[in-house]
């Protein structure tokens, strides 16, 4: 039996900019060597500042990232406001830990602004709903380790949006390009305090 | 009484995918051998992995024997480059020894040896396909188990599965060599666009009576399929 993180391949990278985050990811979706789709979209947006994307098991993705959805619209509905992202980021580790002893196979990026403050924020948790928020940026994916080595020497502090984009997608198609498991295509949200700019890179295809 | 049941890969602490380079090296790969008017046309595409890691992406899968004779080489890295150099130093010594260039029935049947004797150690998928003036052209295919087959088109490696239906419908015996190298460079394409395991750039090679001509296609040249599925 294959290891659930690796059988339908993906990669997910989250950066701060200025004012500003950005999430990326691949669009893949295989069966271990196999492509079946190259329109599979990992990254949800769960409201208009707010996203996430999950690595690891595509079926889990589809599951944890409705469960979310729906928490989060009765959270909207009670409080009458928009949910902070670290508010967003407990409830997300919150909703991997109550599955302890029968996880679900993914784990994810989370980017967004603060609804008041407009300040960035990136995180990403284990499977198991560990969170770990950092300043730069924070990756998950079959080729982590590559995306680690890009995201290392390309991220520089205060990035313009533009600037940003333009890091985030060499550092996504760099990494995907040594890796036999994602590629096929990239999407890049860029998450800024009045818009959000979303678009598809043109990729290697194999 | 049921134990509460933790399942094998459940260690959250063991789940991460590693690098992969303490796996074996694999050229999970595409390889293509037809035999045309003139001779054989050969082709592969160019990514070995380690694991999941791509540790090279412009690899040479298409491997001289002798002047007129290449192997296209699929499964361990290791063992097909290990067999290859043992049938190129047999075959040199025997076309000392014979005082004539070599046939290309001889080095498939020399790959065939060795993949036999070894079926149990070795993980390798071999296309031998050569020019000889005996015989003109010929593919002969060498998979798993050791077997040794002469084909009119051969194709191996984990992306030849994408490729049986499309290679049955457009293969026609007789093609010329323009038609052929179309014929291998689309359907390698193909196979890339599927398998996760290929990838990289087109590599083709003809041989023919006059000798070798290689040829690279990279980029814009390889045809894209589906690129919105």
């Amino acid at each position: 039996m294959a290891n659930p993180f690796e059988y339908n391949g993906s990669a997910v990278v989250g950066m701060i900019g200025s004012g500003c985050v950005a999430i990326a990811a691949d669009r893949r979706l295989g069966i271990q060597g196999q492509t079946i789709a190259t329109t599979f979209d990992k990254i949800y947006p769960m409201n208009e500042s707010l996203y996430i994307g999950f690595y690891g098991l595509a079926t889990d993705a589809l599951t944890v990232s409705s469960r979310l959805k729906y928490q989060l619209n009765l959270y909207q509905l009670r409080e009458n406001r928009q949910i902070k992202p670290k508010a967003f980021m407990h409830m997300t580790s919150n909703l991997l830990y109550s599955k302890r002893f029968g996880y679900y196979f993914v784990e994810p990026v989370i980017a967004g602004l603060d609804p008041v403050t407009k300040d960035p924020y990136i995180a990403t948790m284990d499977l198991i709903g560990c969170p770990m928020e950092t300043k730069d940026f924070v990756v998950v994916g079959t080729c982590s380790e590559q995306l680690y080595g890009m995201c290392e020497s390309l991220w520089k502090p205060d990035l313009e949006p533009e600037d940003l984009f333009e890091t985030i997608s060499q550092a996504l198609m760099n990494a995907v390009d040594r890796d036999a498991l994602s590629g096929w295509g990239a999407i890049v949200h860029v998450i800024e305090k009045d818009k959000v700019t979303t678009r598809t890179l043109k990729a290697r295809m194999d | 009484m049921a134990a509460p049941v933790v399942m094998p890969y459940a260690d959250p602490s063991a789940h991460h995918v590693s690098l992969g380079l303490d796996q074996p090296v694999s050229t999970g790969t595409t390889i293509m051998a037809v035999e045309y008017d003139g001779g054989v046309i050969i082709g592969a595409d160019s990514r070995t992995t380690s694991g999941s890691y791509i540790v090279n992406r412009v690899t040479d899968k298409l491997t001289p024997i002798t002047d007129r004779i290449f192997c296209c080489r699929s499964g361990s890295a290791a063992d097909t480059q290990a067999i290859a150099d043992a049938v190129k130093y047999n075959l040199q010594l025997l076309s000392i020894e014979l005082n004539e260039a070599p046939l290309v029935k001889t080095a498939a049947h020399f790959f065939r040896q060795y993949c036999y004797k070894y079926r149990d150690n070795c993980t390798a998928g071999i296309l031998c396909a050569g020019w000889d003036k005996r015989s003109g052209g010929q593919v002969y295919s060498i998979p798993l188990g050791g077997m040794c087959i002469r084909q009119p088109f051969a194709i191996g490696g984990s992306g030849s599965t994408y490729l049986y239906g499309y290679c049955d419908a457009h293969f026609k015996t007789g093609m010329n060599k323009e038609e052929s190298i179309e014929f291998v460079k689309n359907s390698v394409a193909l196979a890339i666009s599927r398998d996760g395991s290929s990838g990289g750039v087109v590599r083709i090679a003809v041989i023919s009576e006059d000798g070798v001509e290689r040829l690279l296609f990279t980029g814009k040249d390889i045809p894209q399929y589906n690129t919105d599925m």
